[in-house]
């Protein structure tokens, strides 16, 4: 994930400015520097690379018209990661996508048995894909930015608005859940 | 709460790195005396080690500029605009195709200059001649004679062109503008008689049995 320093920091709130005050072409640059975290993050959420594009896309573009509102208070990239899980979450409830447990399972029985090749590693990067699409939504969004996107609890907590005692809890009971989903597929097929 | 939950709350505070250093040294000892326990470390740390060091996805050509052709005209003040216009950072973005065809452009722009530079050149020296051009007076001695017209190549050797002001010592001048060069001309002498320069630099013969004056004019 793209950190930003004090240095970058303060150059982000300048960018910020400059779009409000009507260069919009700024806008670029930051659009570059976080267009892979947004993307995978909405990848993790959505399971869909498409779809993560599209609502990646939207999230700049909702950002960007809700610039006005940003306060320097905040770091621009947790202030993105909201607007990212939000449109996420809209996204999930309206299409109310559900993968089941046997989703999981059914696609670690399709693992190559090559542990080393780059087949078994693609597997399994769809398997693990798969366990997180399957975590209830609040999980899944833990595990996201906790261990794929590695915020901190104090960053997770302006991000979704929960407080960091209560996400850790919800982290640990998000890993609880992911590897039983792990566990018990890779036991059903051994 | 229970042994195992509270056991499983240090696991996940180990993972967190959120033991302190006594902590975590007991918990390891602990751990390593008890290997079901072990058991449910590692298996959650492998969770979290494949979770962390999955694949990345790699963002899809064209996004940024995707974003940015949708999104919402900026509403900002005329002077805002006006001051943008003139003093706002650009972003510029180009490729191989744009920075070729720029230097495409640059090539038959310079090319352009240069041609017209040169056909200027031309113009100018043309017009340096024309500034160039230098009043010659000729005179003629005839005091007998009633008219005398000055003819020659400058004129189409026309007799009525040429007409002479005649001076009180019976000389026949007239000031004729020419370019520098070489010029044939003829005294027409009351309308009838066709005689030569007796002062000429040189003669030339004119086809017909006589010769006609030849005056050089230099810058």
């Amino acid at each position: 994930m793209y950190k930003a320093n004090e240095n970058m920091q303060s150059e982000e709130y300048s960018l910020i400015k400059q779009c409000v005050d009507g260069d919009g072409e700024v806008y670029a640059i930051l659009v570059e520097r976080y267009q892979e975290m947004v993307y995978n993050i909405a990848y993790r959420m959505l399971g869909d690379a498409e779809t993560a594009r599209d609502i990646s896309q939207e999230s700049f573009i909702s950002a960007y018209e809700a610039l006005e509102n940003f306060k320097n208070s905040s770091k621009f990239s947790t202030w993105l990661c909201s607007i990212v899980m939000n449109k996420c979450r809209d996204y999930l409830r309206c299409k109310k996508v559900d993968i089941s447990i046997d989703d999981v399972r059914e696609s670690l029985f399709s693992t190559m048995p090559d542990p080393e090749g780059s087949m078994y590693q693609k597997q399994l990067g769809r398997t693990l894909q798969k366990a997180i699409g399957a975590l209830p939504e609040d999980y899944r969004q833990v595990i996201v930015l906790k261990h794929i996107e590695g915020f901190d609890y104090k960053e997770m907590e302006s991000i979704l608005g929960v407080s960091a005692n209560a996400l850790k809890v919800r982290t640990c009971r998000a890993r609880e859940m992911l590897k039983k989903f792990l566990l018990e597929t890779r036991g059903t097929d051994g | 709460m229970g042994k195992m939950d509270k056991e499983r709350q240090l696991i996940h505070e180990l993972l967190d790195g959120e033991l302190s250093p006594e902590e975590r040294r007991e918990f390891l000892d602990r751990m390593n005396s008890d290997p079901l326990l072990k058991r449910e470390f590692d298996d959650l740390r492998s969770i979290v080690n494949m979770v962390e060091t999955g694949e990345r996805l790699i963002v899809p050509p064209l996004f940024t500029s995707q974003v940015m052709r949708r999104l919402p005209a900026p509403n900002v003040s005329f002077r805002k605009r006006v001051s943008s216009f003139f003093f706002g950072v650009r972003v510029l973005r180009w490729n191989m195709a744009t920075a070729l065809a720029t230097l495409c452009l640059v090539v038959i722009a310079t090319g352009a200059l240069l041609q017209m530079q040169k056909k200027g050149d031309i113009v100018s020296d043309q017009s340096s001649l024309e500034k160039a051009t230098r009043t010659v007076t000729i005179s003629f001695h005839a005091p007998q004679a009633e008219k005398v017209s000055l003819a020659g190549d400058f004129n189409k050797w026309s007799a009525e062109k040429g007409l002479m002001k005649k001076e009180s010592n019976g000389i026949w001048t007239l000031e004729v503008p020419l370019q520098p060069g070489t010029y044939h001309y003829m005294f027409v002498v009351d309308g009838e008689a066709w005689v030569s320069d007796p002062h000429a630099e040189s003669y030339r013969d004119d086809g017909f049995g006589n010769k006609n004056s030849v005056l050089r004019v230099s810058l």
